[in-house]
């Protein structure tokens, strides 16, 4: 009997549902414990700058793990490479928590950065093969043209942590390029949050937070790896700012899913629908890459 | 016609997404006064009910049962309550001008006919008295202020069509999701499904067209 006090037909339920992939709750119960994991590194604060770009680049493969799959979850994981994003971004941060054990350590990093150069070609590909090709509307509801940047990023620093701790006494060439590389990776992101905030019409004013104080990092950034002499008190505080600006992005997120109708209660549309929560975080993780790289920096530039 | 149409959704019950976060209370709210609140006779006249009944049957026959949607009661609640679009075509009485004469005119079709009214004939002579009606080719003078074809496609057909499908049942049986709400749809591809849709359905083979 139905609650409604109506029988329903009596016929059995003989058609079942087509189902796809492994199912969203271990992924995400996967996800969960290797960012709890993770922040446990984190909450550590580590001093030690190639620590601080390590626990960088695990930030950035977890928020690339959760975010990617979700979202390919969603499109039906419809072609075999679209496992590949969450499986790389799990070697991400698996090789960020090894802390550079071993001297084969560049294999995980390396399988990320080209997993994340193959991604933007598919994820490029999805765009141009739609009818409208380079267009707004594509731009929007096809797959994130930047995304597998991110996975990309997070190879690299794992790939800049070891190249500094490897050579401790001269990391200045590599903190700029390291500078450099965040500094760049900070404005790309940004052109992505825009166009996606921009898709959002910025109805909350707080959107406009990720699109302001994140470049102006990611300048600061770039001069300081050109410039090393430069005062690094400004690129601090930005760097400062975009990592809070990743917790405080993810409460915002976490609080837009909530408002979409039926909230968290009604997650498997809402999370989907709503602002990606596992997104902003990844301002968190270029942010401390980038203070290492000043820190690294101006350690040399006071001997 | 043919009896009840079978459906590819065997088993497929939209009611079954009642304590599923598919559906929130005002939702439920509304389906279950949809299913049990169903309202009497108000509009048409006792003569009239069984004409209308017969007219319903004959357009979207069903099986006698819990399940079955009671058409005629929603078409009269409609009329009596003036819920309607707001308009109509300017050769067409209002609405409920329009029903009362046309289920006259069914009537006096099938006198026509030698039978005593529309209700009094079988499947097959009431099928005859609407494919004429339908053509517009109905010899009653009732036909005369009252475009035949508008009458039988624009209001009996568009009304029945309405309120069976805004309920469960009609839903189930097109293994369509019933109301979006809260839950709507996140899989808007070509060859996706959320798991809270409707399975792809038996076709028996067929590929549906």
């Amino acid at each position: 009997m139905h609650p409604t006090g109506i029988s329903p037909s009596n016929t059995v339920r003989r058609t079942a549902h087509r189902r796809r992939g492994i199912g969203l709750a271990p992924v995400l119960i996967a996800g969960g414990v290797l960012a709890a994991l993770m922040a446990t590194r984190v909450r550590r604060r580590p001093a030690v700058p190639a620590q601080r770009v390590r626990a960088g680049a695990a930030i950035l493969g977890g928020s690339v793990l959760a975010d990617s799959a979700m979202e390919h979850l969603r499109g039906g994981l419809y072609n075999p490479a679209m496992y590949a994003a969450p499986a790389l971004g799990a070697v991400s941060v698996i090789s960020a928590l090894r802390q550079g054990s071993a001297s084969h350590a560049s294999r995980g990093p390396v399988a990320s950065i080209v997993g994340g150069l193959a991604g933007l070609g598919f994820h490029s590909y999805d765009i141009l093969r739609r009818v409208g090709g380079v267009s707004f509307n594509n731009l929007f509801y096809a797959a994130p043209i930047g995304a597998p940047g991110a996975l990309v990023i997070s190879g690299a620093l794992n790939l800049f942590a070891d190249q500094i701790e490897n050579a401790p006494g001269n990391s200045r060439p590599t903190a700029r390029v390291l500078a450099g590389v965040t500094g760049a990776s900070l404005l790309a992101e940004t052109v992505e949050v825009g166009l996606l905030h921009f898709r959002g019409s910025f109805q909350n004013p707080a959107m406009f937070l990720p699109v302001t104080i994140p470049p102006i990092a990611g300048a600061l950034l770039l001069a300081k790896a050109a410039r090393p002499d430069m005062s690094s008190r400004p690129v601090r505080e930005f760097l400062k700012a975009t990592a809070l600006l990743g917790f405080v992005g993810t409460g915002f997120h976490i609080y837009g899913v909530s408002r979409h109708m039926g909230g968290w209660r009604n997650w498997r549309q809402t999370a989907f629908d709503g602002p990606p929560v596992p997104a902003p975080i990844s301002f968190t993780g270029l942010a401390l890459a980038g203070s290492a790289a000043v820190d690294l920096i101006e350690k040399e530039e006071t001997r | 016609m043919k009896g009840p149409s079978s459906t590819p959704y065997p088993g497929y019950d939209v009611l079954d997404k009642w304590d599923t976060p598919s559906f929130n209370d005002q939702t439920r709210d509304v389906l279950r006064r949809r299913l049990t609140d169903v309202p009497d006779r108000r509009f048409f006249t006792a003569a009239e009910w069984p004409v209308l009944e017969a007219l319903c049957d004959a357009v979207m026959p069903q099986e006698k049962g819990a399940d079955a949607v009671p058409l005629p009661n929603w078409i009269d609640a409609a009329l009596h309550e003036g819920h309607g679009s707001g308009t109509r075509h300017a050769d067409m009485p209002a609405a409920p001008d329009a029903w009362r004469q046309g289920l006259a005119a069914l009537n006096a079709e099938a006198q026509l006919r030698g039978a005593s009214d529309f209700a009094a004939l079988g499947n097959a002579g009431r099928d005859a008295v609407l494919h004429d009606v339908d053509a517009e080719k109905g010899r009653a003078p009732q036909w005369q202020t009252l475009p035949q074809r508008r009458f039988f496609r624009n209001l009996v057909l568009s009304e029945i069509v309405a309120i069976y499908y805004s309920h469960p049942t009609g839903q189930s049986e097109i293994g369509f999701g019933g109301p979006a709400s809260p839950r709507g749809y996140v899989r808007l591809q070509a060859n996706l499904a959320d798991s809270w849709e409707a399975p792809p359905g038996d076709w028996g083979g067929e590929t549906p067209r």
